[in-house]
């Protein structure tokens, strides 16, 4: 997962008279903050009082979080319009093959249907197991686990005019479009690519068409692909058939890349402005103003006895995407708080504001919710980077620097030791394959300079490196940077920092487009996020190949360039894995390779603090889109 | 009756006559400063700026007395447990702390060195070119004078927020870089005045009288011209100076100034922007000695505008007059 990680983190000669006017200003400004500010008293920290970070823990009855603040009181009311508002536009259009985003995957789960998906459910279980949504039923999986056979429910429709069924056909379109060339720079088709017969020959020859290309050229590509591992033998029926076994293959189908497309899609270019979605759930998008809102009203063509997943209680969902800028935060909390807003979008609960809504007593509209598996953020070396004599491509620097980085610090900065836990290796509690272990330990993690320094003058660099950062402008990560400096000045390391805007990071800013650019040494280190693509059990494949997997295509989300084959070999042992237990155990022993190898610094783990405004009921958190789903949602009469 | 030689009144001899005190001269400076005595707001003015130079230079050792350095994060130890900043008056920290923990007290001082030396170096850069360019335009006229004065209306009208982003992105934005952003958008404001003086200055006749001595165009801008400017040149400058401050301030508020960790009021404003409303005192301060600095160079700039008028010499006569013996 690519850009999605990386957002969810928000994660900013006058004259006499001018100067003038601002002290005017200024004192008006000092007036009102001064009356509206509240003491600030130290807090007692963690309310909660649980281990939150325990996987056996996730279910206990102390407290439900995943019903923390659900509000399930009442009959559901039909009804009213449901305002969400927050401070950036989706960046792929919401086209369900390009939407890697978690604000797109909420939004998507309104107007979009794929084979399988995951039931809003207070229990994390069952929240993380897909189960049938537009297929009638789970999968016919053949005894060599390499066929999947799915039949469609009946009366799925399109809002086209007039309706029309929504047939195999439609979902074999969908997952091929992943390859257009534009939008597979937005998208991951690689999980198709590495689990569908014939897929990867299909894809890599799409992926490479001229994106310039004509919306016929492009729908004569995809029509006449002839893909032997997706098969429609009727309007209802959808067989796969994959190169390997694979545990995920229910998740990976889950995901909305894999969404049905409907024919019109393949009459337009992609992502242009002013393309028609059509939907197949609960509601479709009526209005795109681009940048500024979003709004969806119900959908006739849908019915409930189609759709065991779904609800469709409001009448209208209303998303306001143009808050300004780094107060927006603030600015959305105020608005829920007062019930001028109902949820958030892009951003979560301040930091700032956790403590008065944790105590004296847990606010019913406050809920913290575990995204089983994140790593966010982290700091990532660029082991081909030529700087300081190539000192990141020694192993030994590397494992230096994994002493420098103060943890807890790192927490407090994303809200303290009630929402983040230090992390010390790649795959995170409640992740596949999780197994603690600490390479570096530190007191407290809390870091230990000394160490680092005496290792970096082992490994010969007794007078330290300088290291250039790129970090993001943004949310906390200017804080982050700052906290990176101090720590590795304390070993000796000298940082330089690059702000880089968001909107650019991971394109323009970490990115490289040719396979020499990170020799180039733009930059050494930074500091990405990285959220899997889904939860449970089986989820091993969605984050340590993505980040640490060099055999995959490139470019991708190996900022760094680190690749060792051994974890490549173990990578691909655990995929093709036929038992649960058996990829686990395959997914640890990669784990322990790459923090041997020390390409990162994981920082930390966290949990995801949400509020919702008094009205909202049935506010239940769906680990898939790291937010609640909006289609549970009903509002008080 | 005759009058008698007692009661017939006479000049005195010129011996006799008492010594008579002579008016004593004053030069222009002179005046000035015998005028800006008597302004108890630019006195005021003076004290402040005084004390925020003091602050800026003790800034090191601010920091040592503390223990805290500018840059160097403290969040283990200058936050509570869910991160946020520490209340004024805690121990150690007098005007509180930052996101990060660290000092608010130390890192105004090392702003207020920032803030300083953006405002006076941007503003004397400024002023030299915009003299140059205001003295040449005027005094040439023709199409030198036509091409500075569109380049000075050019860069006046050119949004200067845009520009900042512009070269931040392609150079990286650094201190160097935000002076001479401010200098550039500075020095039209007073080629523009300088010009118009220029132009007024030429036609008089001791320029006239320097051309018929042989003099050259070069010595006769500089040499004979130039003083006759010095006095709104100066008043401009002095008012130029907390509008490069608070140019500085917005810059670095942006992201698009100093860079952090460097200590600046105005990205000290741009951090508290997410936990201003629990961390009042983050705000507060960095915009109280912004507020200071910015006034106190604006009232003195007033005041010196008004020494530097002959036209007010009544205004100070009468001051002079009340003053108590």
């Amino acid at each position: 997962m690519s850009v999605r990680n990386l957002q969810r983190r928000d994660e900013v000669g006058a004259s006499r008279g001018v100067a003038k006017w601002m002290s005017i200003l200024a004192f008006a400004a000092m007036a009102i903050v001064a009356c509206g500010s509240g003491t600030s008293t130290p807090s007692s920290g963690a309310a909660q009082g649980n281990d939150l970070f325990n996987p056996s823990n996730f279910n206990t009855a102390n407290i439900s979080w995943l019903s923390a603040n659900q509000n399930a009181s009442g009959s559901p009311v039909m009804g009213g319009t449901l305002q969400i508002e927050g401070s950036t536009d989706l960046s792929a259009a919401a086209d369900p093959q390009a939407e890697y985003e978690t604000i797109g995957f909420t939004l998507e789960r309104a107007y979009t249907r794929q084979l399988l998906s995951y039931p809003a459910s207070t229990n994390l279980t069952k929240a993380e197991t897909a189960v049938p949504d537009a297929a009638a039923s789970m999968p016919t999986v053949s005894a060599d686990g390499l066929t999947y056979t799915f039949t469609l429910r009946p009366g799925l429709m399109w809002n086209t005019n007039p309706p029309r069924a929504v047939t195999s056909r439609d979902f074999k379109r969908g997952v091929l479009r992943n390859c257009d060339p534009t939008l597979a720079p937005n998208g991951n088709p690689g999980y198709y690519i590495a689990t569908i017969a014939g897929f990867r020959a299909f894809c890599t020859a799409f992926e490479a068409a001229n994106p310039g290309e004509s919306p016929a050229a492009r729908a004569a590509t995809i029509n006449n692909a002839n893909v032997s591992g997706i098969q429609t033998p009727n309007d209802t029926t959808i067989v796969f058939t994959l190169t390997q076994p694979a545990t995920d293959f229910n998740n990976i189908i889950a995901l909305p890349f894999a969404s049905a497309a409907p024919a019109e899609y393949l009459t337009y270019t992609p992502l242009a402005p002013g393309n028609i979605l059509y939907s197949d759930g609960p509601y479709a998008i009526t209005t795109y103003n681009v940048g500024h809102q979003i709004i969806l009203t119900r959908n006739a063509s849908w019915a409930q006895s189609t759709d065991p997943l779904r609800h469709q209680y409001v009448n209208e969902i209303d998303v306001k995407v143009d808050l300004a800028g780094s107060a927006a935060a603030t600015q959305v909390q105020q608005d829920l708080s007062a019930g001028t807003a109902d949820l958030e979008w892009n951003t979560n609960v301040p930091p700032a504001d956790i403590r008065g809504l944790e105590s004296p007593s847990w606010s019913r509209q406050l809920g913290v919710f575990p995204a089983p598996g994140t790593t966010n953020p982290y700091l990532v070396f660029n082991v081909q980077s030529p700087n300081s004599s190539g000192a990141l491509g020694n192993i030994k620097v590397r494992q230096a620097l994994e002493y420098a980085i103060d943890k807890v610090a790192i927490n407090k900065i994303y809200g303290g030791a009630s929402l983040n836990e230090p992390l010390n290796q790649v795959i995170a509690p409640g992740a596949e394959g999780y197994v603690p272990f600490n390479d570096y330990p530190t007191s407290g993690n809390q870091g230990d300079p000394a160490k680092c320094k005496s290792l970096l003058k082992a490994a010969g660099y007794p007078n330290g490196i300088t290291l250039k950062d790129y970090y993001r402008n943004s949310g906390n990560h200017p804080a982050v940077f700052q906290e990176v400096q101090s720590d590795f000045a304390k070993c000796g390391v000298t940082v330089v920092g690059t702000p880089i805007a968001t909107g650019y990071y991971g394109s323009s800013g970490i990115g490289v487009t040719t396979p020499n650019g990170l020799k180039a040494g733009h930059w050494d280190i930074t500091e990405p996020g990285w959220v899997p693509d889904w939860f449970g059990p089986t989820n091993g494949r969605a984050t340590l190949p993505d980040i640490f997997d060099g055999a995959l295509s490139f470019p991708g989300s190996d900022w760094g360039g680190y690749d060792n084959p051994a974890v490549d070999a173990l990578v691909a042992q655990a995929e093709s894995a036929t038992t649960i237990s058996a990829a686990a155990a395959l997914w640890h022993q990669a784990d322990l390779q790459v923090m041997k190898d020390a390409p990162f610094i994981p920082f930390e783990t966290s949990l995801t603090p949400l509020f919702r405004s008094a009205r909202v009921h049935n506010a239940v958190f769906i680990p898939f889109s790291e937010y609640y789903d909006i289609t549970q949602v009903w509002l008080s009469a | 009756m005759t009058l008698s030689a007692v009661d017939v009144a006479r000049p005195p001899a010129p011996s006799e006559e008492p010594a008579v005190k002579g008016i004593e001269g004053r030069t222009p400076l002179q005046l000035v400063v015998a005028r800006l005595r008597t302004d108890r707001v630019a006195l005021a003015s003076v004290v402040v700026i005084l004390l925020i130079v003091a602050l800026a230079i003790a800034a090191p050792l601010i920091a040592a007395i503390t223990g805290h350095g500018p840059s160097q994060t403290n969040v283990d130890s200058g936050t509570d447990a869910n991160g946020q900043p520490l209340p004024p008056g805690t121990a150690g920290y007098l005007l509180g702390t930052d996101n990060l923990g660290r000092d608010i007290l130390v890192r105004i001082a090392f702003g207020a060195r920032i803030s300083l030396l953006v405002g006076v170096l941007a503003t004397a850069i400024a002023t030299i070119v915009g003299v140059v360019v205001g003295l040449f335009a005027g005094y040439f006229g023709g199409w030198l004078d036509t091409l500075l004065a569109r380049l000075m209306d050019v860069v006046l009208s050119f949004p200067y927020v845009l520009f900042a982003i512009v070269l931040v992105s392609v150079f990286g934005s650094s201190l160097p870089l935000t002076i001479l952003v401010i200098a550039f958008f500075s020095f039209a404001a007073i080629g523009r005045i300088v010009r118009g003086q220029a132009l007024s200055q030429r036609e008089k006749e001791y320029v006239e009288a320097s051309h018929s001595l042989g003099a050259g165009n070069l010595r006769i801008m500089f040499v004979d011209i130039l003083p006759n400017l010095v006095a709104p040149v100066i008043v401009l400058a002095t008012l130029l100076i907390p509008a490069a401050i608070i140019f500085e301030a917005t810059l670095s508020f942006l992201g698009l100034g100093v860079q952090p960790p460097t200590p600046s009021w105005g990205n000290m404003l741009s951090d508290a922007e997410g936990v201003g409303f629990q961390a009042w005192w983050f705000y507060i301060f960095p915009m109280l000695f912004l507020l200071a600095t910015t006034l106190a160079f604006n009232l003195l700039g007033d005041a010196v505008r008004d020494a530097l008028d002959p036209r007010t010499e009544r205004l100070f006569a009468g001051r002079r007059k009340n003053k108590p013996a």
